[in-house]
């Protein structure tokens, strides 16, 4: 029975370390997206251009639909990413920025002082966020040729990601 | 007065008992929608918060989630509809209390087994024998030794 004593040195510990490292060594808001692996949520949304965009519209080519704001520091960094990948991938893939939980007007102006020229959506209500589960900007949801959601990213873009995630992307569309 | 004493005590038993029956076993009655829409949020996570229900919370999120109860309420959708169409789209993490029964059973599974190892030690140090250390007689030897300890004091 003595020995059993040593047991509890395990019992106790692994739950513990696992706590620590699993519970507490990331942002509870990072959540899996439950659209992965399927249809990129249908929507009809207008963009600060006044242009009225659906998701029908974008079939056909690998998209990145990045949601962010005017009031998000991380986003600013991250909109000089954005800038960068769309230099970089042209017409091969398309960048849709959607505005979360921020005004028209400061989207403007944050898109006149840090540059960038793809679609911003506006998104009253909100209904877009909430049908892609988001939690907080910056986040990000690559989605396929065929329209069908591959990844997401929680927080900003950085170089590695995008070339990690727009890759397949890229290649899939050319094999279809 | 006597005789009085049991017939009455019984009848108030009994209009307790029937009072306490009608107050907890009486069907619930229908919320109204605003009622129902304020249980669901209140069982929802806000997104962008932490820790707040989407009913305590002011945030802008939280609140286009209220509106969208209300408005998937008003289409005709029941309450476990509504939960399941944010479920879909968040998954289980919205949910403030999960559904998976094993995170209700759990914590009790290991509170009985802590009582029952608690027990068990308690148990066992309590019927475990005294040890009985056998009383030693002092030897010949010694009781010279201390006899002459005690002269060699007195002298």
């Amino acid at each position: 029975m003595r020995h059993l004593r040593w047991l509890l040195i395990p019992i106790v510990l692994v739950p513990l370390v696992w706590v620590l490292n699993f519970g507490f060594g990331r942002d509870p808001a990072e959540i899996p997206s439950q659209l992965i692996g399927k249809p990129l949520p249908s929507f009809r949304l207008v963009t600060l251009d006044g242009q009225t965009m659906t998701a029908e519209q974008l079939r056909g080519k690998p998209i990145l639909i990045n949601f962010w704001a005017s009031w998000c520091a991380p986003c600013v960094a991250e909109h000089a990413i954005l800038s960068d990948a769309q230099r970089r991938y042209g017409d091969r893939i398309t960048i849709v920025g959607v505005l979360y939980q921020d005004t028209a007007d400061r989207g403007r102006t944050f898109v006149a002082r840090y540059g960038g020229d793809w679609p911003i959506l506006l998104d009253p209500g909100g209904t877009l966020a909430l049908d892609f589960g988001v939690t907080g900007p910056p986040e990000s949801y690559f989605v396929d040729a065929a329209g069908i959601v591959r990844a997401k990213q929680f927080g900003p873009l950085t170089d590695a990601v995008l070339a990690a995630r727009v890759a397949p992307l890229l290649a899939a569309a050319i094999d279809r | 007065m006597r005789t009085l004493a049991v017939p009455v005590a019984a009848g108030a038993t009994l209009a307790l008992v029937a009072l306490i029956g009608l107050t907890y076993l009486r069907p619930p009655g229908h919320p109204t929608q605003a009622e129902l829409a304020h249980q669901i949020a209140d069982e929802l996570r806000c997104p962008d918060c932490q820790g707040l229900s989407v009913a305590d919370s002011p945030s802008g999120s939280a609140t286009e989630i209220r509106t969208q109860i209300d408005q998937l309420l008003a289409r005709g959708l029941s309450a476990d509809q509504v939960r399941s169409h944010f479920v879909d789209r968040y998954g289980e993490w919205i949910l403030l209390a999960p559904r998976a029964p094993i995170a209700w059973l759990l914590p009790g599974v290991v509170v009985l087994l802590g009582l029952a190892a608690l027990t068990a030690w308690i148990w066992r140090g309590a019927t475990r024998p005294t040890p009985v250390i056998p009383a030693q007689q002092p030897s010949q030897a010694d009781r010279e030794r201390v006899r002459e300890e005690a002269e060699r004091l007195d002298a």
